[in-house]
């Protein structure tokens, strides 16, 4: 399995951190010998084994599914500032400044 | 009641071997403010606590009030925990001290403590080699004699891999045991905290102070803290397991005479020993090297300069900012978990890797439980391939360092308990022996263990 540059960069990107530009070959290069060595899990399960989950009986995992938050009010009734489902706040930095601008 | 003046007496003592063995960097904290806080903490310990006046180490990646926790890691440089982790506040009250925060791999990830932001920790008995790691600077501690005791954490063998390296005990407990609250999270479904001693019984004491039900943490088990077993006369009713695939033809020529030996003995003490088969071993490192970041990439994404430590300014726009400040604060190794973690849970790779992985942590769950439900006790292997390496050897590849922890991280997947204790030695470096017990039943480990260690000539060479 070869990672490319262009996937550092993306996989950089999902999880907030920047990557040193002279830093990507190796990178790439070092997982892609991680993501080798571990892909040799391939074949080996079986599709009816169950994920193990440690910890005590008493302590499950719930399902992994979106619900509708239970607010009594929408939140754009409460927030000085909504658009598109987005809560709008001063830019960072700028909180106490004069100009009250947002974006 | 002790003598109330013998945990000053301790403190000063203390304080003083930690200055005079800077040399092996495994205390972060400065001489000065260490001693200041012993002193203090010497004051305030009860004389009627279970391990009055003792020193003990702690792992820089559990939260104490006394000292920064900053796991080893820039992004935390400087940073005061507004609480401590419960194991630390137990050893308190049983009046213990705080000896320091110990020097450990960056958020506890690596096997060496050469990823720690703060230099490696140095081995005590050759400064060429490595301690071990990630909880390197509590073993090195402890093994150095500046402290009886120390904490570590383990979520691949942190703690009885580098226990192995450095001659002394090392104790992993069942997943559940000891409350994970205030401990830094890694990998939460493989996380426990351990305990370094210079002995099985000095680490099993303080297991026994530190463990037992938490409310703080939902996945601690609502059970009694630990009894110290008794020293038994002989292994006579023991089934001791060894799993074949634990030697394998290239294990190191001297760890298996080591292993070896404390089997004959094992056996000459009445233990009826048994060859068994864990058929999914050789998947474990592939197994826990998904799983591991896949945890470690959603844990730390809480890293990002706005909550906690240093921030690096000069950001245009706070996505910038979280950007930078986690580029230039983590380190090389946690760094390529985090993209490692962040691709195998992304959409596509999921089901190839993450859930391929879960699955087959399964399987290896399963192969414990099929040979301990065939009436075997415990288990026994080598804790590590070789004794201690030598800084530098295996920095510059990952996967070859990641196989340092081929023996251990079998017993984190399945949340089962573990220790490592020295069996002899090669060459003048340690070599350790791993037991394995069934969950919950450490008492029968620990048992083997007090027996084994009264006969093995832990500092003879093999």
């Amino acid at each position: 399995m070869s990672v490319s540059r262009e996937e550092v960069l993306k996989i950089a990107q999902l999880a907030e951190l920047h990557v040193e530009e002279d830093r990507l070959p190796e990178l790439a290069e070092q997982m892609s010998r991680i993501l080798d060595y571990v892909a040799q899990l391939a074949g080996q399960t079986s599709e009816t084994a169950k994920p193990f989950i440690p910890g005590p009986d008493a302590l499950r995992f719930r399902v992994d599914e979106v619900k509708p938050s239970p607010l009594a009010f929408g939140p754009d009734t409460f927030a000085p500032e909504f658009r598109d489902g987005l809560f709008l706040v001063p830019k960072l930095g700028q909180f106490g400044d004069d100009t009250g601008e947002s974006e | 009641m002790s003598d109330p003046n013998e945990a000053l007496v301790n403190a000063k003592a203390v304080a003083e071997r930690i200055t005079k063995t800077r040399r092996l960097n495994a205390c972060l904290t400065p001489p000065k403010e260490l001693r200041a806080s012993l002193v203090q903490q010497a004051a305030m310990a009860h004389p009627s606590g279970v391990l009055y006046g003792m020193p003990v180490g702690v792992k820089d990646n559990i939260c104490t009030l006394e000292f920064t926790t900053t796991c080893g890691s820039r992004i935390l440089e400087g940073y005061r925990s507004p609480y401590e982790a419960t194991a630390v506040a137990r050893l308190k009250t049983a009046g213990a001290l705080i000896a320091g925060k110990s020097n450990c791999d960056e958020f506890a990830m690596g096997s060496s403590t050469e990823h720690s932001a703060y230099g490696r920790a140095v081995h005590p008995l050759d400064k060429a080699r490595v301690p071990g790691g990630s909880s390197g600077g509590s073993a090195a501690l402890v093994a150095a004699g500046v402290v009886p005791a120390a904490l570590g954490s383990e979520t691949g063998g942190s703690v009885r891999q580098p226990a192995s390296f450095c001659g002394i005990v090392g104790i992993k407990p069942t997943y559940g045991r000891v409350s994970r609250y205030g401990l830094v999270a890694f990998g939460s479904s493989l996380d426990q905290i351990g305990v370094f001693g210079r002995s099985v019984h000095d680490a099993a004491r303080v297991l026994s102070v530190i463990s037992g039900r938490d409310a703080r943490d939902t996945t601690c088990e609502d059970r009694d803290p630990l009894r110290l077993p008794t020293v038994p006369e002989s292994l006579q009713g023991f089934v001791i397991g060894v799993p074949r695939e634990y030697f394998p033809t290239d294990l190191d020529p001297g760890v298996r005479r080591a292993c070896d030996q404390a089997i004959r003995m094992m056996r000459d003490l009445g233990a009826a020993i048994r060859e068994v088969s864990l058929p999914h071993t050789a998947y474990a490192v592939p197994t826990y090297y998904i799983i591991a970041p896949a945890e470690a990439s959603s844990n730390l994404a809480r890293y990002d300069g706005a909550r906690y430590g240093p921030r690096f300014n000069g950001s245009t726009d706070v996505r910038a900012l979280y950007r930078e400040t986690r580029g230039q604060g983590f380190g090389a190794e946690v760094r390529r978990r985090i993209l490692v973690g962040t691709y195998v849970l992304s959409s596509g790779y999921y089901d190839a890797y993450y859930r391929k992985a879960q699955q087959m942590r399964s399987l290896i769950a399963q192969d414990f439980r099929n040979v301990f439900d065939r009436g075997v006790d415990l288990l026994f292997t080598p804790t590590t391939p070789t004794p201690a390496f030598k800084a530098g050897e295996k920095i510059t590849d990952p996967v070859a360092m990641y196989l340092s922890d081929i023996f251990t991280v079998t017993a984190n997947l399945a949340g089962l308990p573990a220790l490592s204790l020295p069996i002899g030695r090669i060459k003048g470096l340690p070599v350790g022996g791993q037991l394995i017990g069934q969950a919950f039943l450490e008492d029968e480990m620990l048992e083997a263990a007090y027996a084994l260690e009264r006969v093995v000539p832990a500092a003879g060479e093999v």
